[in-house]
């Protein structure tokens, strides 16, 4: 099939690298791993492993009592992972399984990197295998069939942990909803296209696919084209907050623009060519298109309200008196 | 606490919406079910509304804000969300209903698991600290209960593959049986397959249940139970978190004709047809279950709807509805339904 | 129909970033603190709910599961609510509503957030470049406010100052500037245009929780009960056409709904004090006004002739509110506890003398989502 990159659907990766404040149980733990050393915590006779900080059964405090368990240990269940996901701790195919840990009394789940499902086996042995450069993180140490190579040589002494960072990484891949395809079409040949209630005669840019206030659905029947000018009827002034992702480093401004012939505004319209003392509510403005071959729909996905400056080069003053601001009051959103 | 029987609730109208993969909005199926509820009953407003639904699913915050707009939020309305499957928004809605100062109550699920790959997202429901770092999906969670059953001797790889093939009429557990393993021991269709879609159920309380149908469905119980997240704590055999929502919810106290459990790996099954002591009599996943269709934060409400359609079309007196969340089965819920009392 | 519910417990962390805790410690701090309040252990509990802003926020889908040991829930029911920014007296209400259906005698609820984990401004806008913040949303409907009041631009700086005064005085209050004053919230950095850094909430870490119990169950604990005489939920949707995001009337019915069924008829009278959800200090005046505290257009005159101080004739956040502590998803919860506090008559250094009646509020979305409770030292209190 040719490919339609127009059309190939939006692929987003929402990703951010957490930091987690391990409290003083999980993060002895996770630094026992950095020193080769697997911990538990020995709660009313039994020796949990991953050590917890209260009664699992009740919700008790306990005292933290840690004693070492393992590193050898023996497989009560497993299961082979034939098609590895991008967050499993190996590319290739590799076992989960319930190890019971030598001193241990109750099992946990971790992986087990045996290299085929024919040499796992229920009550088989294991041992664990330490990183060599340890993050602080359940992901210091995997285990291996007893025999292997055991790998790894971690420091004696690591510092203790307190935190501990997991990068969440995840990609989503959708197709445009079909009316906010056929909007993005319609900026591309330069038509703004919103939708029209069949029920209210309403007009929304972008449609919604449906009428949340008549709740009817929408379909291409109702699709129909307003004006490239319109009036501000809100705005604020963004001065970027700096996080994972975010490009924005200056203040501009973000506006809601009642576009003429519409019933509700355009939002988050980024306006960098007027300034803040000169914006206004009310004020008349003009859009200035993208030569059609420069045109950017990629910021428009099936959620956010922003991308239309991929579509417009800039906003400019019509000229035009301004509406009272009175009059759009009802679209201050 | 009490069990004992409360202000009656009925199920009055049940819709879904139901893609393999839908391209439009969330919102948009919710507003299809919402409306062929209302329709069926009759009604515009209710009292008071309770949606499930989950951000992780669609990777973005606020999912349920896009939903209101399928469930008419204006003039404003009386209304709450849990961010887990419909099932138990049902359930908040059955005890604010039971309170007395609500009639009508509006129940929805719904998500878009198409958008993401749900083995990937599901992870981030394990520990944080010691197992969500691993990647810890739910198809290799199943292949740990799975193999603990057949470890045990309580069930054996044919039993996964008849559960799986509820909603494959006419196929052979056999042939099943020959397709490679995918997680060991489970094989692909082990596994059902995530479906975009929504459920919609309508309840209404006591005296004013006969304005609304002739046939309503009462929701003669309800409740649900967790287990530890710790699965070394667990018998991954056993679900004495299902059985205690069974017990609960007063499952023993007569005949269950159908049952429509969330089995979506099938060892799932095996595990609750002994915790919820479901005997021969009583039917499995007649509609196929969520092999048919599994519509994640819906699946569990469309048990519901599946039990509520056969009561209420005669087929069934008494059914059971359970819905699952977690690794493994950690929690549970179940709902008793009956026809006219 | 409901049976009488009150809350027994109570529980509530510091709100500074806690960096020496798991979540599951930060959310043990507050459940055992609640418990131990109301004399009883995970025990005696019969179900527990949770609540929280978006999973995004700590990068934990449906904590309900990774936290049912911690908070003692295995073998209970457990569920979690999710109502942006009204999320925690949401959670209040839910796990009232168990009480009240006669099927739980006691129930714990739990909200939190854990802000330092991860990045709200991040997580609000799903990981995309360009998020505007919730003060992006709010400062335009801000400035509306203040066209259509004509309020002078003082009032935020003097909500910014006496929230921040009053926390000084509630150990577990966020932020601590025992300077503040309008000169300095008045030269702070404008967020967002009419917005400043001063008139904002912080990010915060924390958790909070109540013990909610029957009225029986109530009567037999050692501590005093706050008597939930009235609670109420409206929501609406974001953007339409018509709709007032300024003075919402999901707003509007949700507070009339809430003096209606406790008989209030005179709310800013027959109410003596209120925590309201201010994230961005506008935000008091028009609560005020659009939760029917006071006429359109008068809710800022309250605030200015000192009305709405710690010793005014109607405090509002006299623990600090959001403004001193924002631990989002619990924030909620904190009002709606804070308010309990109040007519427990145990709110330290920050109690209103003689409370009876107060109100705990919180609101979220694109000020489309509202949670309300009255709570009252009496079961049946006598209006004046």
């Amino acid at each position: 099939m040719a490919a339609q990159p127009e059309r190939a659907g939006l692929s987003t990766v929402l990703e951010y690298p957490y930091t987690r404040t391990t409290g003083p149980v999980v993060g002895a733990f996770l630094g026992g791993l950095g020193r080769g050393r697997l911990l538990g915590s020995r709660i009313g006779g039994r020796v949990i492993c991953p050590p917890v900080e209260y009664d699992p059964e009740t919700g008790h405090r306990v005292e933290a009592d840690l004693v070492p368990v393992g590193p050898g240990g023996s497989v009560a269940v497993w299961t082979w992972v034939r098609e590895p996901t991008a967050r499993h701790p190996f590319d290739r195919p590799f076992a989960f399984a319930l190890i019971l840990l030598d001193g241990a009394d109750t099992p946990f789940v971790h992986a087990v990197d045996a290299g085929s499902a024919e040499l796992m086996s229920c009550g088989m042995r294991v041992t664990a295998r330490f990183a060599d450069e340890p993050a602080g993180a359940i992901t210091d140490v995997v285990f291996v069939p007893e025999g292997s190579e055991p790998g790894g040589s971690p420091a004696a002494e690591a510092e203790p942990v307190t935190t501990t960072t997991h990068l969440i990484s995840l990609r989503y891949s959708q197709p445009l909803h079909p009316h906010r395809q056929r909007f993005v079409d319609g900026l591309r040949a330069g038509r703004i296209i919103g939708q029209r209630s069949p029920v209210s005669g309403l007009v929304y840019v972008p449609g919604r696919g449906h009428d949340q206030l008549e709740r009817v659905t929408m379909g291409e029947e109702h699709d129909t084209a307003v004006a490239d000018r319109g009036t501000v009827t809100s705005f604020t002034e963004i001065t970027p907050v700096q996080y994972h992702g975010q490009k924005e480093t200056e203040p501009y401004i973000r506006a809601s623009i009642l576009l003429d012939g519409a019933s509700a505004p355009i939002t988050g319209v980024d306006v960098r060519s007027i300034p803040l003392a000169r914006f206004r509510v009310g004020l008349r403005l003009q859009a200035v298109w993208r030569p059609e071959d420069e045109r950017d729909t990629s910021g428009f996905d099936n959620w956010a309200v922003g991308g239309w400056e991929g579509v417009f080069a800039r906003w400019e003053p019509t000229g035009e008196p301004d509406v009272d601001s009175a009059l759009l009051e009802e679209h201050v959103f | 606490m009490t069990s004992s029987p409360g202000r009656p609730v009925a199920i009055v109208a049940a819709a879904s919406a139901l893609h393999p993969v839908y391209h439009g909005p969330e919102a948009t199926l919710v507003m299809t079910c919402v409306n062929e509820v209302r329709q069926a009953a009759g009604v515009d407003r209710v009292d008071f509304t309770m949606a499930g639904s989950c951000d992780y699913l669609a990777g973005s915050p606020f999912v349920f804000v896009m939903n209101i707009e399928g469930m008419g939020a204006w003039p404003p309305i009386y209304e709450s969300h849990v961010e887990m499957d419909g099932a138990w928004a049902l359930f908040e809605a059955w005890l604010r209903l039971q309170v007395g100062d609500v009639d009508t109550a509006l129940v929805v699920g719904s998500g878009r698991p198409s958008v993401g790959n749900q083995r990937e997202v599901f992870s981030l429901q394990t520990d944080p600290y010691t197992m969500a770092p691993l990647g810890l999906d739910p198809v290799s969670l199943a292949g740990l209960q799975a193999r603990a059953l057949l470890e045990a001797g309580i069930a054996t790889e044919a039993d996964f593959a008849a559960a799986a093939g509820r909603a494959l009429p006419g196929m052979d557990p056999g042939d099943l049986l020959a397709a490679p393993y995918f997680n060991d021991p489970l094989r692909s269709h082990d596994v059902a397959t995530p479906t975009d879609g929504a459920a919609a159920v309508l309840l209404v309380a006591g005296d004013r249940v006969a304005e609304f149908t002739d046939t309503p469905v009462w929701i003669t119980g309800m409740d649900h139970r967790v287990e530890s997240h710790h699965l070394g704590l667990r018998d991954l055999t056993r679900s004495p978190s299902a059985a205690a929502a069974a017990a609960h919810a007063g499952a023993a106290d007569g005949p269950i004709d159908v049952a429509e459990l969330m089995v979506v790996h099938s060892p799932e099954e095996i595990v609750l047809r002994n915790a919820l002591g479901l005997g021969a009599d009583t039917r499995i996943n007649p509609s196929g279950g969520p092999f048919a269709a599994n519509p994640i934060m819906a699946t569990g409400l469309m048990r519901v709807v599946e039990v509520a359609r056969r009561i209420a079309s005669g087929e069934a007196r008494r059914g059971l509805a359970h819905a699952s969340s977690g690794p493994c089965l950690q929690q549970n819920l179940v709902a008793v339904l009956e026809g006219e009392l | 129909m409901a049976r009488p519910c009150a809350v027994v417990g109570i529980g509530q962390t510091d709100y500074r970033r806690r960096l020496e805790v798991s979540l599951e410690g930060l959310v043990r701090w507050a459940a055992l603190e609640a418990l131990a309040d109301a004399g009883l252990t995970f025990a005696d509990i019969d179900a527990v709910v949770i609540g929280k802003a978006p999973d995004l926020l700590e990068g934990v889908m449906m904590p309900e599961l990774s936290l049912a040991d911690a908070l003692g829930a295995v073998g209970k029911p457990i569920h979690r609510v999710h109502t942006a920014g009204s999320v925690g007296a949401a959670t209040a209400i839910s796990g009232a509503t168990m009480i009240e259906s006669g099927r739980y005698d006691r129930v714990l609820v739990v909200c939190y957030e854990k802000q330092s984990e991860g990045n709200a401004t991040w997580a609000l806008s799903g990981g995309r470049s360009g998020g505007q913040g919730a003060g992006g949303t709010f400062a335009p409907w801000i400035r509306g406010y203040i066209k259509r009041s004509g309020a002078p631009e003082h009032i935020g700086w003097k909500v910014a100052v006496k929230d921040r005064r009053n926390a000084l005085r509630n150990p577990h209050a966020h932020l601590r500037i025992p300077d503040i004053s309008l000169e300095k919230v008045k030269e702070s950095p404008m967020l967002w245009e009419p917005l400043r850094f001063l008139e904002s909430c912080p990010s915060s870490d924390g958790a909070a929780a109540v013990v909610l119990a029957s009225e029986d169950a109530a009567r037999r604990g050692p501590s005093k009960p706050a008597w939930i005489i009235s609670h109420a939920k409206r929501s609406e949707y974001s953007s339409f056409p018509g709709r007032d995001p300024i003075r919402p009337r999901a707003g509007v019915d949700c507070a009339e709904a809430l003096y209606r069924k406790a008989g209030i008829t005179d709310p800013l009278r027959q109410i003596d004090c209120a925590e309201l959800y201010v994230p961005f200090s506008w935000y008091e005046p028009m609560w005020l006004e659009g939760h029917l505290l006071a006429a359109q257009g008068e809710g800022w005159k309250l605030t200015d002739g000192g009305a709405t101080e710690l010793g005014g004739s109607f405090p509002v956040n006299p623990s600090g509110g959001v403004l001193s502590s924002n631990p989002i998803g619990a924030s909620g919860l904190v009002r709606c506890l804070e308010a309990a506090r109040q007519v427990r008559g145990t709110a330290g250094e920050h109690q209103v003398d003689g409370a009876r009646i107060a109100l705990g509020h919180a609101y979220g979305g694109a000020a489309q989502y509202f949670a309300m409770w009255l709570v009252s030292s009496e079961l049946q209190p006598e209006l004046r």
